[in-house]
């Protein structure tokens, strides 16, 4: 059985845990990155049996690239190719499905093999439940698993693949970068603020409670957008900021999808919320049930003396 | 610009009925318009100019959605649904674009409710394509796309025909109100069906049921005494190694 693995790589974002899920349904497994060579030297370290290159220009987006990857893909027929959730990494994997005719699924959290066929589970119904999907074919799947440490004594040398300039049809006009929030995306403890906060004067509490934890300060679209309580550059969700700290306090946060993904890396989080019926009740490690006014003066006693 | 905004292609997750044994029931749930959509007829509105917005939909649910915001006329596969295989979804979608002749753009929700739809659809136009795009103008006949990439942001300049999944990064403002929605209703609907596609409903994968996961449920603390609450809570942490 061909078990020739792809994973298209855009940055080290979730690599590691891709490698792991593909090795583990054996045959070799080929980094296709796309981007810059540190970056494919980079992934050479993690255990790949192959690391392949497509090397990009200076104010090229990666996509544009696509169907060169694509065509690439086609000749090496690998039996299962992953991406990340990326919107880089998912358009190239968009590209190499349709030059494979593969089966697509999105939201793939583990696989494995029955028979001659892969089995996917992926997560659904709002990530209460796991479907499992058994394809007979090529399989072409968004990798929303656990990440994973990966390294290797024996980095496989890079090939850089031939690429031909792509044109002009899609350019780089500019990059904007936010302003620093701060070590956000480093930080080991984050506090997160939603609208279950009443007033922007309460952020004295969630002030307080970052100060007590040594923690930075996050939030929700909503809170940023709609309340303008914080900059944008503190939103934590897929369209913005996607952080992976040791310890995550959500205080008052529902839980929207949105939100969910961009603490998917979060070792342990920990939700305050008095809806027992809060959606983050289903994707968090502790969930304190209770009136938040009354808990985070506790909880900013309790990191003082203990934190 | 004649434009092809893509909407209400999927059910909401969140409307799934899960059963105690881990099942999940989507009878009598329709199909709606998910977060991004109306992100898609933003972006639309923004640079169709003097052209044309046609709404393309699946399945059931409610067709004037997108002609209530701005489509001009509405195409509906009415007997295409959701299917496991995302390709297999975005199979007739692209079908149903590549009836229309002269489109410039096509625009759908970069949903995290199905991200699989929305990169096959990408990949079987063959189109450039990009994703996570929060805004887009045209500049001196051009199009500029502004996509959210972490906490930058990326404008990049495109040439048609071009995909863009719209993200939104805020809920809707100015939905519309009973007189528009009432009039939207009155704009033309041409109904396909997948025969008309010449498409066959398929796919050759299964699904082999849906279960609960593995990893264990939130340990639930009352937190009616907050001092209790709290203290259990740093004891857990600290077994837990991240105090």
């Amino acid at each position: 059985m061909n078990m020739k693995s792809w994973i298209i790589i855009i940055d080290e974002r979730r690599a590691g845990g891709m490698l792991d899920a593909a090795k583990k349904l054996g045959g070799q497994v080929t980094a296709a990155v796309v981007g810059s060579r540190a970056l494919a030297d980079s992934i050479a370290k993690l255990g790949f049996d192959q690391v392949l290159c497509f090397e990009t220009a200076e104010g090229i987006p990666a996509e544009a690239y696509a169907l060169q990857v694509a065509e690439a893909a086609k000749a090496a027929a690998p039996r299962l190719v992953l991406a990340s959730d990326s919107s880089v990494g998912r358009m190239l994997l968009g590209s190499v499905a349709a030059k494979l005719n593969a089966t697509m699924i999105g939201a793939v959290r583990l696989l494995a093999v029955d028979g001659e066929s892969i089995v996917a589970s992926r997560s659904t119904a709002d990530g209460k439940l796991l479907e499992d999907i058994e394809v007979p074919g090529a399989l072409a799947a968004i990798f929303d698993g656990e990440d994973v440490e990966a390294s290797s004594t024996k980095p496989v040398p890079v090939e850089l693949m031939p690429v031909e300039d792509p044109g002009t049809t899609m350019r780089m006009v500019e990059t904007i970068e936010a302003e620093e929030a701060a070590g956000l995306l480093t930080a080991a403890r984050v506090v997160g603020v939603g609208v279950g906060l009443a007033s922007k004067d309460d952020l004295k509490l969630i002030d307080d409670l970052a100060a007590a934890m040594h923690a930075e300060k996050a939030c929700t679209l909503p809170v940023c957008d709609d309340m303008r309580w914080f900059p944008s550059n503190r939103v934590v969700g897929s369209s913005h900021s996607q952080i992976a700290p040791e310890l995550y306090i959500a205080v008052g946060i529902s839980g929207q999808p949105q939100h969910m993904s961009g603490i998917r890396d979060a070792k342990v989080v920990v939700a305050v919320n008095n809806d027992p019926e809060a959606r983050i009740f289903k994707n968090c490690d502790y969930g304190i049930l209770g009136d938040l006014y009354k808990v985070v003066p506790e909880l900013i006693s309790a990191f003082k003396n203990n934190g | 610009m004649k434009i092809i905004a893509v909407f209400k292609w999927s059910r909401n997750p969140q409307d799934g009925r899960v059963g105690m044994n881990g099942t999940l029931d989507w009878r009598g749930v329709k199909m709606a318009p998910n977060d991004d959509d109306p992100a898609v007829m933003e972006v639309a509105n923004a640079i169709v100019e003097d052209g044309e917005i046609i709404g393309l939909t699946i399945g059931d649910g409610d067709i004037a959605w997108a002609a209530a915001r701005g489509a001009a006329r509405t195409m509906v596969v009415t007997d295409a649904q959701t299917e496991t295989d995302s390709s297999v979804t975005a199979a007739v979608i692209a079908a149903a674009i590549k009836r229309v002749e002269g489109v410039d753009a096509v625009i759908i929700g970069d949903s995290v409710w199905d991200y699989g739809v929305v990169s096959a659809l990408m990949g079987q136009l063959g189109w450039p394509a990009v994703a996570g795009v929060v805004s887009a103008a045209k500049e001196q006949g051009r199009l500029r796309v502004t996509r959210k990439m972490g906490t930058a942001s990326q404008v990049l300049e495109v040439e048609g025909p071009v995909v863009l999944a719209a993200a939104a990064n805020r809920e809707e403002k100015n939905a519309p109100g009973m007189k528009e929605v009432l009039f939207a209703r009155k704009k033309p609907v041409e109904r396909l069906t997948m025969a008309d596609l010449g498409l066959a409903p398929a796919g050759d994968v299964s699904s082999k049921g849906t279960r609960f996961p593995d990893t264990p449920p939130a340990r639930m603390i009352d937190g009616k005494d907050p001092v209790a609450a709290c203290k259990e809570l740093m004891a857990a942490l600290r077994s837990d190694g991240v105090l």
